[in-house]
């Protein structure tokens, strides 16, 4: 029996229409009528975790929940908070800050803070201790803005096969903002570097329950001062030409462009000057990579203790598909737009290719507006399916050094660095 | 009377063929505890001070597996960091599970007492490995 006899019944109208009645006399249209001898079949949710395989989407799989100054965004842990953001956020090149993905590393993150009293602190080997307020900073300082990525070091880590232990993001540990702030250097040369100093440590407000001296205690991250990077970075204290959001980093947090995530701090209050190595857990242990190409190696190598590490730094370029997502079939014949992003913290993207069987043959996608070699840049590209079927969307982007995105896997224990080749199908249904 | 009734019922069948010929109401729900709706949070009242304070963030449950260990987890676990970060792995195989509980007693000092360890070990292993997780 096809949809037009169905309706066509006699019986079958009787039944819409006894249904019809008993929701209008219940007083609830839409609600389900679990008296009916036959039950409607249970819908899906989306399932509560992935694995052991791939996370086969696109976010992760968590529900939503509403934090303070955010948007309803994908919850992967309330204490400490990891939220990740949406897919069709990455629509447009700058990400919403009430749309920002969070990811914290201790509990005690600070959702109050008095600028009466609240002093960017720079000290350590310098030649002289600064205490900055908040409208000192401002005021004071040539305001600089730039256009950036921030990307957490294991975006994309529910991808890896097999799966490692962490967050297990999706691909929604990013976003690209405007961050307008203090450049470093200004404030390193205000207070004087002494000659014998070595690294530079940024430390926030946040902090952990674990015993002092221990990553569960502070989280410590530094830079080099030989570092080149140190000169591109930023103290921002506006986002997107607004406050921070306290999960982001109210009220300043450091910017290095092309740099994950992890050496961001958030909420960065002392800015310290050391004349020895960092050895502290966040730098001497965590969010290290295997000193390979792409950060690659095998369970069997890092068990053989073969895997000598460095600190993650620059992340590798990337690219997506944002939409169409997948979500919507669409009709053999329609014209269709392939939009989407891509970036690299090496330097500008300056290709994007598309490939709608799955990466065989590619053509070139139009770039978008370009607002600096740190930012997300946009794509797009015509697309036409004429006949239905099954399309596997394949997109790649290279950037301004020659770096192509590979399309092979990348594995180790933090699961960072994955930047694979990214594919989505779409089902293209018969119009007529 | 049975007139008008057959009129009325002659038109609604009409008008049902016009609207629904070309289209198929599919009937289906979804378990309350599955697909919910959530609340707008509430806008925030703030003064023109330097004060700047946000509002608290949230801590929903977290559904753990109930059996031996469950306690212990809740107990020790908590003190840092909310359960949740049990239910986002993936099934992670037994050995894993051992080095993670491990990690926090070493690396990050817990300093949970060696009988309470075991039993988070155990809690995990039995639950949340590829061979034993249901949820």
């Amino acid at each position: 029996m096809n949809a037009t006899e169905r309706c066509l019944s006699r019986r079958g109208l009787l039944k819409i229409l006894g249904m019809a009645s008993g929701g209008i006399a219940a007083g609830r249209w839409f609600a389900p009528d679990l008296t009916m001898a036959q039950q409607p079949a249970r819908e899906k949710a989306m399932e509560t975790f992935t694995g052991p395989g791939a996370n086969p989407h696109w976010n992760s799989v968590g529900p939503y929940i509403t934090e303070p100054q955010k948007v309803p965004l994908i919850l992967l842990t309330d204490r400490p908070v990891q939220l990740e953001t949406p897919r069709h956020y990455f629509r447009t090149a700058f990400t919403p800050n009430e749309a920002f993905y969070v990811r914290w590393h201790l509990d005690g993150i600070p959702n109050a803070v008095d600028l009466k009293d609240w002093k960017l602190q720079i000290e350590g080997n310098v030649n002289k201790t600064l205490a900055l307020g908040f409208s000192e900073l401002m005021q004071k300082f040539k305001p600089v803005s730039l256009a950036a990525v921030n990307q957490c070091s294991g975006n994309s880590r529910s991808r890896l096969q097999p799966r490692v232990p962490g967050g297990q993001w999706g691909n929604g540990a990013m976003g690209n903002a405007l961050w307008t702030g203090v450049r470093l250097r200004e404030l390193l040369d205000l207070a004087g570097l002494k000659s014998d100093s070595q690294c530079v440590q940024f430390q926030g407000l946040d902090t952990g329950q674990g015993p002092a001296g221990l990553g569960s205690n502070l989280f410590l991250k530094s830079l080099d001062l030989k570092n080149p990077v140190l000169d591109e970075c930023v103290v921002a204290y506006a986002m997107n030409g607004e406050p921070l959001p306290m999960l982001n980093g109210f009220p300043v947090r450091l910017v290095v462009p092309g740099y994950f995530a992890t050496y961001w701090t958030k909420c960065l209050t002392w800015i310290r000057v050391l004349n020895t190595a960092d050895e502290n857990f966040w730098m001497k242990t965590g969010y290290r990579m295997p000193d390979t190409p792409r950060g690659n190696t095998t369970p069997e190598d890092v068990k053989a203790g073969k895997v000598k590490t460095i600190p993650v730094e620059r992340f590798p370029v990337r690219s997506f598909l944002i939409s169409p997502d997948g979500s919507s079939k669409i009709p053999a014949g329609m014209n269709v737009t392939l939009r989407g992003i891509a970036f690299s913290g090496f330097g500008a993207v300056n290709r994007v290719e598309v490939s709608d069987d799955g990466g065989k043959n590619w053509t070139a996608a139009k770039l978008g507006e370009n607002h600096g070699a740190y930012s997300f840049r946009t794509w797009e590209a015509p697309w036409i399916a004429r006949s239905p079927g099954r399309y596997s969307i394949a997109v790649r982007a290279t950037d301004e050094k020659g770096n192509t995105q590979p399309d092979e896997p990348v594995w180790n224990p933090g699961g960072y660095l994955w930047n694979r080749i990214e594919r989505q199908e779409l089902v293209v249904g018969n119009a007529s | 009377m049975q007139n008008r009734a057959r009129a009325i019922f002659l038109v609604t069948c009409s008008l049902a063929m016009a609207m629904v010929v070309y289209a198929e109401i599919k009937k289906g729900y979804y378990a309350p505890e599955e697909l919910g709706i959530l609340r707008q949070a509430a806008e925030i009242e703030a003064s023109p001070d330097s004060n700047f304070q946000g509002a608290s963030y949230p801590a929903p449950g977290v559904d753990l597996v109930p059996g031996d260990g469950l306690q212990e987890v809740q107990i020790y676990c908590n003190t840092c960091h909310s359960t949740r970060y049990i239910t986002m792995q993936p099934p992670l195989p037994a050995a894993t599970w051992e080095a993670e509980v491990n990690k926090m007693n070493k690396t990050f000092g817990a300093a949970i007492a060696d009988d309470n360890t075991r039993k988070i070990i155990l809690y995990l292993q039995t639950h949340y490995t590829p061979d034993t997780r249901k949820q």
